[in-house]
């Protein structure tokens, strides 16, 4: 089921996806509906390195570096303890990044908001933005944040999965990131191919994209033992036991 | 066991389980076991609303695929997303093959074997958080008394979500929601990783992270992120006695 406010992301990643990359549109959907001024992406390798993504706009993308050359900040916190950050007034709170909150505020932000990007236990990084006004998130406010973290998760694997703008908004609308069964599959593929889940969720979904299949299908199949990976992790064998 | 027995025993297990740094899906699990037992129902389970409003399974007297799927097919359909929506208890549905009001879930809810099924929303503060969600294989009245129960579950089970907190600072309502829906999906994804490796169905795959849990104890969620983080391999869990009770 797509709700209201998703199928309102959706249509917004699409308006923007007509000009730009999805990653960027990503961050423009997301300042949008959430009423801010910028947003950025930033994703983990570990729990202690960051790398950017991408930003919807310059602002974004400096508190972005910032954040990556003095190693602290609202993105940081988020990977760090896998909760949301809300810092409503930068200028009052000096303390809590004494190198990232000076620049920050140099660079005209008065308030920073940063949510987890993760899916089960694969943490991808977070979806941060800013205000050029201090203030607070309405409650609405950051529901969407969260809710607008976890399309970047679905994104991110989509993305590297190498789905087109209209595979991603497809397999967006058939909602299969809450189905207990992609889960499951993945967990499966990843012991049967000797990969980590995450690319495992990546594998699904490039076989989901070339068949056409929808991925809650496909994952269905691998739970029930239709379909496999070789032990490679290279090919995907159907029917594996020979039963009709 | 008389039901103000058995309600005593799940208070004095809660009042256990709910100290420091517990696992929420864990005490949801066990509020899910003790509402079978101590009213006549023959499954039960948690789900929640996710930030965008849909509804996702989270904790479950039974971790069978087919019980999943009745919990699966309620992110569109079905007694808990009318309980969400309408933020008042359903209950006492006959279901009926020819339903035009659940016309996807009351078909496979009988086909597993159930008649009648109720929700019980769970409520904080004017917010419907989610919904507790009751299945009967008999039909017959879900007489008042076992509805009141069944929202007492509903509203400890709220409180086990609410009150949970990590142990590096105190988070919002939405972040503790939306930590107990991913921990679900990191269980899922252990889960898929454990029946691949020991051939197992999915249901002993859950009793396994529970035993070694229980065992070493260690919180559900914990145990399932050091599965898929490699950090514990699947065949170094603890077995349970009885793969079924445990599950």
């Amino acid at each position: 089921m797509v709700t209201n406010r998703l199928a309102d992301i959706f249509s917004l990643m699409e308006h923007y996806g007509r000009d730009d990359s999805p990653g960027l549109s990503l961050c423009r959907a997301a300042a949008e509906i959430m009423e801010l001024d910028g947003a950025s992406i930033s994703l983990t390798s570990s729990d202690v390195e960051m790398t950017s993504l991408c930003a919807g706009e310059s602002v974004a993308q400096s508190l972005c570096d910032l954040e990556i050359t003095v190693n602290e900040g609202p993105a940081m916190d988020t990977i760090r303890m896998g909760v949301s950050v809300v810092e409503a007034d930068l200028d009052s709170l000096r303390h809590r990044w004494p190198l990232y909150t000076p620049e920050a505020l140099q660079l005209g932000a008065r308030a920073v908001f940063s949510f987890p990007v993760r899916l089960g236990a694969i943490r991808f990084g977070a979806l941060s933005l800013f205000r050029l006004s201090s203030g607070p998130l309405r409650a609405n406010q950051a529901s969407d944040g969260f809710l607008m973290a976890s399309v970047v998760a679905r994104s991110v694997l989509s993305m590297q999965a190498g789905a087109s703008s209209d595979e991603l908004l497809a397999e967006f609308h058939h909602g299969a990131q809450l189905d207990f069964r992609v889960h499951e599959a993945a967990g499966m593929l990843a012991v049967q191919g000797s990969m980590p889940v995450k690319d495992a969720l990546v594998a699904l979904r490039v076989h989901a994209f070339s068949t056409d299949t929808e991925l809650s299908i496909l994952a269905e199949h691998v739970v029930t033992r239709r379909i496999r990976l070789d032990p490679r992790g290279m090919e995907w064998v159907e029917n594996p036991d020979g039963v009709a | 066991m008389a039901r103000e027995s058995l309600l005593i025993r799940t208070l004095v297990e809660l009042a256990d389980n709910l100290v420091d740094d517990y696992d929420v899906i864990d005490v949801l699990t066990v509020l899910s076991d003790r509402c079978v037992t101590t009213i006549d129902v023959d499954a039960s389970g948690v789900l929640l609303a996710s930030p965008g409003g849909e509804l996702q399974f989270v904790a479950s007297s039974s971790e069978s695929t087919k019980v999943l799927e009745l919990f699966q097919i309620q992110a569109d359909e079905g007694p808990c997303v009318d309980c969400y929506r309408g933020g008042v208890a359903v209950v006492n549905q006959a279901l009926s093959e020819d339903d035009g009001r659940w016309p996807r879930f009351s078909p496979r809810a009988l086909a597993q074997g159930f008649q009648s099924v109720h929700s019980v929303p769970m409520r904080l503060r004017g917010r419907t958080i989610g919904a507790f969600n009751l299945f009967r294989t008999h039909r017959g009245i879900l007489e008042a008394e076992d509805v009141a129960v069944a929202q007492g579950f509903a509203d400890v089970a709220t409180i086990a979500i609410l009150q949970h907190q990590s142990s590096l600072n105190a988070t919002t309502l939405n972040d503790q929601l939306n930590n107990a829906l991913n921990s679900r999906i990191i269980i899922e994804q252990a889960k898929g990783m454990i029946r691949q490796a020991m051939n197992c169905d999915m249901d002993e795959a859950f009793g396994r992270l529970r035993t070694h849990a229980r065992n070493h104890n260690d919180g559900l969620t914990e145990v399932a992120t050091m599965v898929v983080d490699g950090r514990i391999s699947p065949d170094a869990l603890d077995v349970p006695k009885d793969p079924r009770s445990e599950g």
